[in-house]
């Protein structure tokens, strides 16, 4: 894998904890040029990426992705940043579709959990931060659909919304995958919503859902 | 100009008469007019037709004169004379009427003996026009003697029938007191002498009044002259060529018409605003009395209608003409009265309203005014110190914008008058007059007048630019304050998130490898107390990312106003519907301030409104970038020192904007801006 952050004190502190859970970590990287030529020379699974760096501290972390994207498809893309944002949310969901994460820095403090979602992202899978997906699934509405789902089929959206694949949702809440699959069906019909079962489309779909 | 100044300049320039003087002024108008009329319906005789036609005329010019400035010298004098031709005419015709009336040699006395009177009061009237004062002492004896003369010669008169006009005309004196002989034989030549002698000395006055007079007192009188010379010599002509009077006496009315004339022209004692409503009071009872003929009279005969019918539609046509008529009238006796020239009222007051306009049109304004005042071809109105002065307005046409010292402004015929005001030079006049004629005393004075207005105008101009002035240099000074402000509360996001926010996530990482290694080592209560660490370290990194998004949201910066306010209302307790039509960036510190505006109205529907919903309005039209927030709360918001609206007001009001908010008690809040944005 490779790190690529400004803050040599987080990067470094990283790159030993990620050693010690088992990552090889081929090389760390200040910006976003350097981050490419360095996934360009090294081919990694996996990339963690600040997202504010320099020069400007603006979105440079999802640029420096999309470029990754284009030379090596094949690698996981998680992107940290200090703050969530969901137009950041629904760019990377729109750009992507496979192997994309979105969390919070504070998230590495959690490291089994990190090095989870770390792997998922790694593995082609879509990772968003849940107190994201929460806060937008929290949020009242004046005439909120989210009151046609069941406590259970609201649960399941959250998860969903954060990536979690059909499988992911069985492991998760402990039941079978052909009880999932009644709930996100049924979520789907309720909410009027495209049930395309490739995981980046469904969080897109949700996430537009849950922001308009 | 000080008020006390206004008020004497008013009165000077147009008081009303009351109206106890109006009624005296109608009466003794009627009077004479009565006389007249009645005198006129007797008979013609051709030998009293002077007496009338000096009644009308004397009365006329001296009512008018009375009525705009009672006691004044010349009006008593030619009322007087008017009221005094106005009885001998009446005599004489009663006198004259065939068959006789009863006591017609009374009244024919009556009109002959006070002659000499009438002609000796007459010639003092003369001596005194204009002004009402005599000459000079030696000229008040000489009007004194020939007063006393006349009444000596007025006296005889009385007692015998020595004038020609017994003699002459089939008249009978109502009595006989004896030496009618031998006074006739003294009073007689005497009479004549005198006669001859009074026409003499009016002359002479008169003469010697022009050879004194100044140039604005020449052209007022250069009318009355004439009026006195052409009596006087067919008076002398006369008596020489034809043995009569008569034509001197027929053309004697030319002498108080002439003083009228002078009157109204000249604007001698300041009265002519009262004949110019005059004027337009007699053109409007013209037409209502004409119009009204013609309808009823000239209709009538054409159409079979009844007369309420007639009188309805008469009315009707009078009362649509008349405010066209009026105008039309007015302008008429503006033209009459005025000529070309405003009056030095009506140029002072045109320049009063003027002030009133306060940009540059008041300078164009000022110009206009002196021009029309004045009768210049071209004004300039220079603005400036002595050493250099720029030209300003001007007038008919626009200012050149060269700069010179006072010394070199205008060239030789122009007229240059440095302004001053508080003792100092604050710009110039300077007039091209049609005529080089240099001014008349009263022109020099109203231009000086005009000046002393020119340094106040001038004046407030410069107080007006330099307010103006301060004011754009206070909202620059704003502006850059919010900029400032703006771009400190930038730097310190940045600052937070590259040094404190990364050191914290730092630190918790550390901590969560420490809860790892705690817990392969098997110490429970060692995992147990830095886990709670790393928990409490998560809420302090949480509390400062917020602290970090209120002071700046990166997003703002990084990602522009839409993306931030969609954040913001994300985070919203209270749903809100947004609404940005936004098509590229904006400056910083609009951005900024549309962005802290959404913010405190949210906090405040959220708070304090018990709002079920809120609209978000962000718009950007030709430039300007409409901002509100309306929410469906209990109303009754209030902008208080020191609160989050009153900050917001502020930091509007530097980038000059309003901020309107409109909360009705249980109506709910509106809170709204317009920022310029280029």
């Amino acid at each position: 894998m490779i790190l690529a952050d400004d803050a040599v004190l987080l990067r470094e502190g990283l790159t030993r904890i990620l050693a010690d859970s088992g990552f090889d970590v081929l090389g760390q990287a200040g910006d976003g040029t350097a981050l490419v030529d360095l996934v360009r020379d090294s081919a990694p699974d996996v990339a963690i990426i600040d997202l504010r760096m320099p020069p400007d501290f603006g979105s440079e972390g999802i640029d420096a992705a999309t470029r990754i994207r284009a030379i090596a498809p094949q690698v996981g893309l998680m992107l940290l940043s200090q703050h969530l944002e969901v137009h950041h949310a629904l760019r990377l969901m729109t750009e992507f579709d496979r192997g994309v994460g979105y969390l919070l820095k504070d998230r590495v403090s959690d490291l089994a959990a990190f090095v989870a979602d770390v792997r998922r992202v790694a593995g082609g899978d879509v990772v968003l931060d849940s107190e994201l997906v929460h806060r937008l699934v929290a949020r009242r509405r004046q005439q909120d659909p989210l009151d046609r789902l069941s406590e259970r089929e609201r649960e399941v959206l959250a998860l969903m919304a954060q990536g979690l694949t059909n499988a992911g949702l069985s492991a998760e809440l402990h039941v079978s995958l052909k009880t999932v699959e009644g709930h996100v069906h049924s979520i789907f019909t309720k909410l009027d919503l495209d049930a395309d079962q490739r995981s980046h489309r469904r969080v897109l779909a949700v996430l537009r859902f849950l922001r308009s | 100009m000080c008020p006390a100044l206004a008020a004497a300049r008013e009165a000077r320039y147009d008081d009303a008469p009351s109206l106890a003087r109006e009624a005296a002024v109608g009466c003794l108008g009627l009077l004479v007019l009565g006389l007249v009329g009645y005198g006129a319906t007797l008979g013609f005789h051709v030998g009293n037709l002077h007496n009338g036609l000096l009644a009308v005329s004397f009365a006329g010019v001296g009512l008018y004169v009375l009525r705009a400035r009672p006691g004044h010298r010349i009006g008593q004098l030619f009322v007087g004379l008017g009221v005094a031709s106005a009885v001998m005419y009446f005599g004489r015709q009663y006198g004259l009427h065939t068959p006789s009336l009863p006591g017609s040699e009374w009244l024919a006395w009556l009109s002959i003996w006070p002659v000499p009177l009438s002609m000796a009061v007459a010639g003092v009237g003369v001596m005194v026009f204009p002004t009402g004062q005599h000459l000079s002492q030696r000229w008040r004896v000489v009007a004194y003697a020939m007063v006393g003369l006349a009444m000596l010669i007025a006296l005889a008169s009385a007692l015998w029938p020595i004038e020609d006009d017994w003699a002459r005309a089939d008249l009978t004196f109502p009595f006989r007191t004896g030496g009618e002989n031998t006074a006739q034989s003294i009073v007689a030549p005497l009479m004549a002498v005198s006669y001859a002698g009074f026409q003499v000395l009016w002359a002479a006055a008169v003469v010697t009044r022009l050879r004194r007079a100044g140039r604005d007192e020449v052209r007022q009188l250069r009318w009355f002259v004439s009026a006195v010379a052409v009596p006087t010599l067919l008076l002398v002509g006369g008596a020489i060529a034809w043995q009569t009077p008569l034509p001197g006496l027929l053309t004697l009315w030319l002498i108080p018409v002439a003083a009228g004339v002078a009157i109204v022209r000249y604007r001698l004692y300041d009265i002519d605003p009262v004949i110019n409503k005059t004027l337009v009071i007699g053109a409007m009872v013209l037409l209502i009395f004409v119009g009204y003929v013609a309808v009823v009279v000239g209709v009538g005969a054409l159409l079979p209608l009844s007369d309420g019918v007639l009188a309805l539609a008469a009315t009707t046509a009078v009362a649509v003409a008349f405010e066209p008529v009026r105008r039309r009238a007015q302008r008429l006796a503006d033209r009459l009265v005025y000529g070309a020239r405003a009056t030095p009222y009506e140029t002072l007051s045109r320049l009063s309203a003027q002030l009133n306009h306060s940009d540059d049109s008041l300078l164009d304004g000022l110009a206009a005014t002196i021009a029309g005042g004045l009768r210049a071809s071209d004004v300039v109105v220079w603005v400036g110190e002595t050493d250099w002065m720029r030209a300003v307005s001007a007038w008919p046409s626009a200012p050149s914008d060269a700069g010179r010292p006072l010394a070199e402004l205008g060239d030789g015929r122009d007229l240059v008058r440095p302004v001053r005001y508080d003792g100092r030079v604050r710009g110039a006049l300077v007039l091209r007059r049609a005529s080089r004629d240099p001014l008349a005393p009263a022109e020099e004075q109203l231009l000086a007048d005009l000046v002393a207005q020119a340094g106040l105008v001038i004046d407030h101009r410069a107080r007006l630019e330099q307010v103006a002035r301060q004011a754009t240099e206070l909202q620059a000074a704003a502006r850059r304050i919010v900029t400032a402000q703006d771009s400190a509360r930038r730097r310190l996001e940045r600052d937070l998130h590259d040094g404190a926010q990364q050191r914290l996530v730092t630190l918790g990482l550390e901590l969560g490898a420490l809860v790892e290694r705690a817990r392969a080592a098997g110490s429970v209560d060692l995992v147990q107390r830095v886990e709670e660490s790393r928990r409490q370290l998560l809420d302090a990194t949480a509390e400062l990312r917020e602290i970090a998004r209120g002071v700046h949201p990166a997003a703002l910066t990084q990602d522009g106003l839409e993306a931030a306010l969609a954040n913001m209302t994300d985070r919203s307790p209270v749903p809100v519907r947004l609404q940005v039509t936004l098509d590229r960036r904006l400056p910083a510190e609009i951005e900024a301030t549309a962005y802290f505006l959404v913010s405190e109205a949210l906090t405040n529907s959220a708070r304090h409104a018990q709002a079920e919903s809120v609209d978000v309005t962000v718009t950007l039209d030709s430039g300007r970038l409409m901002v509100a927030v309306t929410d469906d709360g209990i109303g009754g918001a209030q902008s208080e020192p020191g609160g989050g609206l009153q900050g917001l007001a502020d930091r509007l009001s530097a980038l000059g904007a309003p901020l309107d908010l409109v909360s009705p008690p249980g109506s709910g809040t509106t809170v709204r801006t317009v920022l310029a944005c280029e």
